[in-house]
């Protein structure tokens, strides 16, 4: 593989990985069979993924559970050899962990730590301060940051095993990224996190990539997660990329239509609106329908000469129908050329 | 100072810390390695029992000296790492070790030299004690136990390569603990930790001096109990020294190859 362009920051072309399963039936007669005729598969979790991403770009990286994100995060990381394809984040293979790479990047897995559990999570700073060797005074500087962004002040000292969820993760987030990686792979960063620490984790990291121009890939499943930090949008499905765009683009994908929303200066029946669009919803004054895309302009035209109305808006549909809608189908849906990032 | 030494005095500080932390944990597993003590008594009921009070040279007073040796040899050949990495392998938490830029060995290798350190008091302290009780009695030149402290150092660091090997074998394996078990067998029949070696059959014996099970464990505690000479414990370093640099290559190799095999479990 030819060394990618100087501003492109992760290169995958056909990437591929399989795993052997084994199976067993459940219960004694299925052990013992097992036992003597054990039975294996072979599954094809990733099947030939290609993109590429700009320095400093944040990517949503989403697909339904088993689709092949983690799978792709980690061999990209380095921590799994894919059967086939190649990768380059940072300028280098990951499979080979060379040292200067792994100083450049970092995973972070919502449901796995890295901190050591019986001691302060400050101990485990200190750790990774030796071992990613940073120096005293940009150690001494990033922390002051992350404590300051973070709200690490009071937290430090305390035993890991005895903090809170939420703020045990702001410390795997200040550990991961203590040694100022440049690729981010984060992986589900605020899995079990209430709405609040979740847009802390969320502002922590918008700040991180623009002061850092790091570049981020991000796997969730809080839609809010990915609408708040990423224009990009990766699909992933059964091992196949389906989708790789911005945001409005994955929402015209969906065949439903846009939501207009209506504050009215005058009560209407739902019956009533119900001839302009469809799943209309009446509350008090306010009302909102879906309407067929190539028809926006003109049945909002309608509405406003219709209907005595004070504001109207037009939205896309949520994220989540969509992404609903997208997952129950497995056809491709639009695969964005890898020369828009190198070009 | 060296990056690496730096970044190993770092784990180690750490890891010094988390051992302190489990202090009453290692008294009552110190507690449960008790084998040496058992057959200490069980030798010392044969010697008392024996004509002449000897067998084979050793009195009663010699088996309380040489098995609490053993044990006290033991105690700090202890190694549990097969564990911790058959564990890190099946649950998938090797992987945040692996993203760092330092081989997860020198974190394991930092642990089990500081719960060493914070083992050894309490270690002398019922070596004392139960030495008085049966009487025993050790050797008081203290080159003695500069040569076991050498050999103790070198058999701690061979057998630490040898189990972190077995433990990888979680790459390929549903649980590489048993494969440790029956090494521990062979490292205490041959290692001396039920007879003094000189007792078993003279073939066994002939097998033993190729393995680093002997000069591990029951020359430095022959040593202690005036047992074995000086001389006996440079050859052992030796061997030692051959056994460890087979083993670092092993490890090595074991580790290249299974992390290929790593299917980074969970999430």
């Amino acid at each position: 593989m030819t060394s990618p362009p100087p501003n492109v920051a992760v290169q995958v072309r056909d990437l591929r990985k399989s795993y052997t399963v084994h199976e067993k039936d459940p219960g004694f007669v299925g052990s013992v069979r097992s036992f003597f005729n054990r039975k294996s598969h072979e599954v094809e979790a990733v099947k030939g993924v290609s993109f590429d991403l700009a320095p400093g770009e944040v990517v949503g990286f989403l697909g339904p559970n088993g689709a092949g994100k983690t799978t792709t995060l980690k061999m990209l990381s380095g921590l799994l050899h894919p059967t086939g394809g190649t990768a380059r984040v940072a300028g280098f293979e990951p499979r080979k962990r060379e040292t200067p790479f792994l100083k450049q990047i970092t995973l972070v897995m919502g449901q796995k730590q890295q901190l050591i559990w019986d001691l302060p999570a400050l101990d485990s700073f200190l750790v990774n301060q030796a071992i990613y060797e940073i120096p005293e005074a940009q150690y001494q500087a990033t922390m002051r940051e992350f404590t300051d962004v973070l709200g690490l002040e009071g937290i430090l000292k305390k035993q890991v095993r005895k903090l809170s969820l939420g703020e045990r993760m702001k410390c795997e987030l200040a550990a991961a990224l203590l040694h100022r990686p440049r690729v981010l792979f984060l992986d589900e960063p605020t899995i079990g996190l209430d709405v609040n620490m979740q847009e802390s984790v969320r502002a922590f990291v918008r700040d991180y990539n623009q002061r850092f121009d790091a570049t981020v890939i991000l796997t969730s499943h809080y839609m809010a997660d990915v609408t708040a930090l990423a224009r990009r949008i990766l699909v992933i499905d059964a091992g196949r990329l389906v989708f790789d765009g911005d945001l409005a683009s994955l929402a015209e994908q969906s065949s439903g239509g846009k939501t207009v929303r209506l504050q009215l200066r005058q009560p209407i029946s739902l019956a009533e609106l119900s001839r302009y669009g469809n799943d209309a919803k009446v509350d008090g004054l306010s009302a909102e329908l879906s309407v067929p895309r190539s028809e926006v302009s003109a049945r909002a035209a309608r509405l406003l000469a219709d209907l005595d109305v004070a504001d109207l808006t037009v939205e896309d549909p949520p994220i989540e129908a969509v992404m609903a809608e997208l997952f129950g189908s497995s056809a491709p849906i639009k695969q964005r050329e890898h020369e828009h990032v190198a070009g | 100072m060296t990056p690496f030494f730096r970044k190993f005095r770092v784990l180690f500080s750490t890891q010094f810390a988390l051992m302190t932390e489990y202090r009453a944990e290692i008294v009552i597993w110190m507690l449960s390695g008790t084998l040496s003590l058992v057959m200490m008594l069980v030798w010392m009921g044969q010697a008392a029992a024996a004509p002449g009070g000897q067998i084979r040279g050793f009195s009663a007073g010699d088996f309380a000296s040489y098995f609490l040796a053993t044990w006290f040899v033991g105690q700090l050949l202890v190694v549990w790492v097969a564990w911790e990495l058959d564990f890190e392998v099946r649950q998938g938490t090797l992987s945040p070790k692996l993203l760092r830029p330092m081989d997860p060995m020198w974190g394991h290798y930092s642990g089990h030299v500081a719960e060493k350190i914070v083992r050894f008091p309490i270690m002398l302290v019922l070596v004392s004690l139960f030495a008085w009780l049966a009487g025993a009695r050790f050797s008081l030149d203290w080159r003695v136990y500069l040569a076991v402290l050498g050999l103790v150092m070198l058999g701690f660091t061979v057998r630490f390569l040898w189990e972190y090997s077995l433990g990888l074998l979680a790459f390929w394996t549903e649980s590489s603990t048993s494969f440790q078990e029956v090494v521990w067998l062979v490292y205490a029949a041959l290692g001396g930790l039920f007879a003094p070696l000189a007792f078993y059959p003279q073939w066994v014996q002939d097998i033993a001096v190729w393995t680093p099970f002997p000069y591990m464990l029951g020359l430095p505690a022959g040593l202690i109990a005036g047992k074995a000479t000086l001389e006996q414990a440079g050859q052992g370093a030796l061997v030692l020294i051959g056994w460890l640099a087979v083993f670092v290559v092993v490890r090595l190799w074991v580790w290249r190859v299974g992390l290929k095999k790593y299917g980074a479990v969970g999430a």
